[in-house]
């Protein structure tokens, strides 16, 4: 199977520096990174992709039995670093894409060399000494408003994968097909997101890792970060003054100096 | 193909039954079904005209041997009248002939 | 209009100031106005949410005062738990990534704990410099809309409900038609002879025609070895169809084969059947069949092999004799086995010399309607007259013509018909082994 056309992969920045694995969260795809690119490019060999279900991924390689959990995408993860043969990248993770790389540098020691997690949650529904931030009835809520946009789509996210052919105005193609994605894929991706608890893998992380958190997140509150914080030997953490679950969009200089920062300290 | 019809008269040898149409695995049922209806006394006489029979397979001979057997079940006995030459033709190979009375028409068979 | 020096047309004044008035009103409706008390919510807030100016309108549906709003409040404050989760992870990006972002389904946290679904466009205002500087943002009431949506999706899901289970069910219906088939052809199946066995100085042959998979047939025969020098055999008909009939049959075949062994004389074998058949399915649900029923006794001396049959209520067995002639052997007034407690079996007797063949069939092949319009019955003398066609040949190329025959029937065979041919090969080979035929 062809990794790199499942997957949606482009490889950007310099040729002969380390590679950066950038991996987008629940909701949109690898157009999420497009502020964090152009800081990396002249240093880094940079390496973008759409988990299968997302973005311009191949539709036809969904299984669902696979994405239903998160060993799923992080095959997704590990599969293209194996396709593109790297060696010791720093994969940064957004969101639940976080939980993906501590998964993916488990399966793949060799491949990654350090994670930075930005805007982490290992689990996002409360629990008994633990406060997630949401109820299990929140996420019904939330699978409920993927429901109602399916129609609404319509006209915000016609989704380019559902039928709209190749046209020559990409540009004006590209508009609003960020967030597409085919809406049985999405419900699969947002149950296994929302639903997953990933709070015991944290502790078997044994790279180098950076936890980048937001001072106002609805999504993954401080104290969630600090959560993953203690539980990542040695990890680092950061916290961006920004608001919002997107820092690399909402405040991307802070973002790219934090993550700069972190990829410098490792050479 | 045509549809199985039976009526039920009353004569005085006791009950006649026209049957009319096919006899076959689909309609035998039918006549089959009918008997037990019958009111038929010791020493009376069931006929079956098959005057208007125009197709009779083996569910139909069994069908004649259930006739025959629920007379002699009521201590009555049983006659046909006006067989087709096809199905008198299968009686002989059976050799129902030789236990079922055979009359040329209804009229003989129910003079006692 | 207004021309001087001249009196204004009563009409066209009166007209005049109607339409002026109502411009006047319209005039009244300050931007400010509008912007109140629109049909829509208006709010505008700062790039992390933080709401600026909100109209009196969308104040009313959240039934929140504008002091506890503004300055207080962010966007996502508004909205439902699953509204603000879907917001940031689409909404927001979007929104970020595009500049402006349209007809967004969410859900608004309404006066008294009320959902309002609502349709939700944003578009970022840019300074000089190209700085996003505020969003600004419309909020439909959207409840019909969803409702009717809503509606929409449950019926689009009950329609594929009701696909998937057709489907299923069609899957189900297939699955259990083959399996079904699969032991019907079983059963037939014991019902025949898997092979017919080897008899010294003959060569058997059969051919069973099943008219239709669905239905098992109560067509029936065997050949078998009865003791080192006889050989007994046996074909009939039980009377109709499906299970019962096989359930017949089943139980005919076996009592023939064990009263052979006891008594292989044809009429004693035929009587122990009609008196099984006779004692089980006696009353209102008869059972019987037809049957012919044959001892051999080959003679190595002569090649020649002694034949017996009795049969009852059996179409007559055909010989067909070497020099090409076909002629019954007549067994009249056998009856059908299993009708009477006292019945009354017919034998013949014949001996077959080389190139003789007996021929043996159910009423499938002789009933078997033909002509144009399936109204003529194949019949007896055109049966004698296929034979004599077919005499002097070795008794596999006698079946298989017949079977021929009965293809040709097309539709006009309805009915099982069994085929059983036992014919003296004319020049008898030196291996008895491969001479005999199945």
């Amino acid at each position: 199977m062809d990794i790199r056309r499942r997957n949606n992969v482009t490889v950007t920045g310099n040729p002969r520096g380390p590679a950066v694995v950038l991996a987008h969260g629940f909701g949109c795809d690898q157009n999420m990174w497009r502020l964090t690119v152009p800081a990396l490019a002249e240093d880094y060999r940079v390496v973008l992709f759409d988990y299968v279900g997302s973005g311009r991924s191949d539709p036809s390689a969904f299984r669902e039995d696979r994405y239903a959990s998160l060993d799923g995408y992080a095959r997704d993860a590990v599969e293209v670093c194996e396709a593109l043969d790297l060696r010791d990248a720093v994969f940064v993770g957004h969101s639940v894409s976080a939980m993906t790389g501590v998964l993916a540098a488990g399966m793949a020691p060799e491949r990654i060399g350090a994670l930075v997690m930005v805007a982490p949650s290992p689990r996002y529904i409360d629990d008994e000494g633990y406060r997630g931030g949401f109820s299990a009835q929140d996420i019904d809520e939330l699978l409920a408003s993927l429901e109602a946009n399916y129609l609404g789509w319509s006209a915000a996210m016609a989704p380019v994968i559902m039928g709209t052919p190749d046209r020559p105005e990409l540009g004006e193609e590209l508009r609003n097909s960020f967030c597409a994605t085919d809406p049985d894929m999405a419900r699969v991706f947002a149950r296994t997101t929302f639903l997953s608890d990933s709070r015991d893998d944290l502790g078997k992380v044994k790279v180098p890792t950076l936890v980048l958190e937001c001072a106002q997140d609805a999504i993954a509150p401080r104290e969630v970060g600090a959560f993953v914080h203690r539980a990542v030997p040695g990890s680092e953490l950061v916290t961006l003054e920004a608001v919002g679950h997107c820092p690399h969009l909402s405040a991307p200089e802070a973002t790219n100096a934090a993550i700069t920062a972190f990829l410098a300290g490792l050479r | 193909m045509s549809p199985l019809k039976i009526t039920t008269r009353n004569a005085a040898t006791g009950p006649v039954l026209e049957v009319t149409g096919d006899l076959d695995y689909a309609s035998a049922g039918g006549l089959r079904e009918l008997l037990p209806t019958l009111a038929l006394r010791p020493g009376q006489r069931l006929v079956v005209d098959l005057a208007g029979l125009e197709f009779c397979d083996s569910s139909g001979i069994t069908a004649l041997i259930a006739a025959r057997n629920h007379a002699h079940a009521a201590r009555a006995d049983v006659a046909l009248a006006a067989v087709p030459g096809n199905t008198l033709r299968i009686l002989r190979v059976v050799g129902l002939d030789q236990i079922l009375p055979i009359h040329p028409d209804s009229e003989t068979a129910t003079r006692s | 209009m207004c021309r001087s020096g001249r009196q204004p047309d009563p009409h066209e004044a009166g007209g005049n100031d109607a339409g002026n008035a109502a411009f006047a009103a319209l005039l009244e409706d300050s931007a400010e106005e509008l912007y109140e008390t629109a049909p829509c919510g208006y709010l505008s807030t700062l790039m992390d949410g933080t709401i600026a100016k909100i109209n009196a309108t969308l104040l009313g549906w959240l039934g929140l005062e504008r002091s506890a709003v503004v300055g207080r409040m962010r966007f996502t404050d508004l909205l439902t738990v699953g509204g603000r989760l879907y917001h940031e992870t689409h909404f927001a990006p979007l929104l970020r990534m595009q500049g402006e972002i349209g007809g967004i389904a969410l859900e608004i946290r309404g006066a008294e704990g009320v959902r309002i679904p609502v349709l939700v466009s944003s578009a970022v205002k840019y300074g000089g410099e190209g700085e996003p500087l505020l969003i600004r943002t419309t909020v439909f009431d959207a409840r019909d809309r969803r409702s009717y949506e809503e509606e929409l999706l449950r019926r689009k899901r009950e329609a594929e409900a009701a696909r998937e289970q057709a489907e299923a069910a069609r899957e189900q219906a297939e699955t259990d038609r083959v399996r079904l088939q699969e032991a019907l052809a079983t059963l037939q199946q014991s019902l025949l002879p898997d092979v017919l066995p080897d008899v010294p100085g003959l060569e058997a042959a059969a051919h069973y025609h099943t008219a239709s998979p669905e239905r098992l047939g109560g067509d029936f025969y065997d050949l078998f070895a009865v003791d080192g020098k006889r050989w007994a055999f046996f074909l009939g008909d039980v009377c109709g169809k499906g299970p019962q009939a096989a359930a017949v049959t089943s139980l005919t075949r076996y009592t023939l084969r064990a009263a052979a062994l006891h008594d292989p004389d044809p009429v004693a074998a035929l009587s122990t059947l009609n008196a099984v058949l006779h004692e089980r399915y006696t009353g209102g649900d008869p059972r019987y069949c037809t049957a012919v029923f044959g001892l051999l006794e080959p003679d190595p001396a002569t090649g020649q092999v002694a034949v017996r049959i009795a049969a009852g209520g059996h179409p007559p067995a055909v010989v067909l004799r070497a020099d090409g002639r076909a002629d019954f052997l007549p067994t009249p007034g056998g009856l059908l086995v299993g009708i009477l407690s006292d019945p009354r079996f017919v034998s013949a007797s014949t001996v077959l010399a080389p190139g003789d063949t007996l021929l043996l069939y159910t009423d499938g092949l002789t009933e078997a309607r033909t002509g144009e319009d399936r109204a003529t019955l194949y019949g007896d003398q055109a049966l004698l007259g296929f034979a004599a066609g077919q005499a002097g040949k070795p008794a596999r190329d006698v079946i298989r013509a017949l079977t021929g025959l009965l293809d040709d029937f097309g539709d006009g065979l309805d009915d099982d018909t069994a085929l059983l041919a036992l014919g003296v090969p004319a020049h008898p080979a030196p291996d008895p082994v491969t001479k005999n035929a199945r």
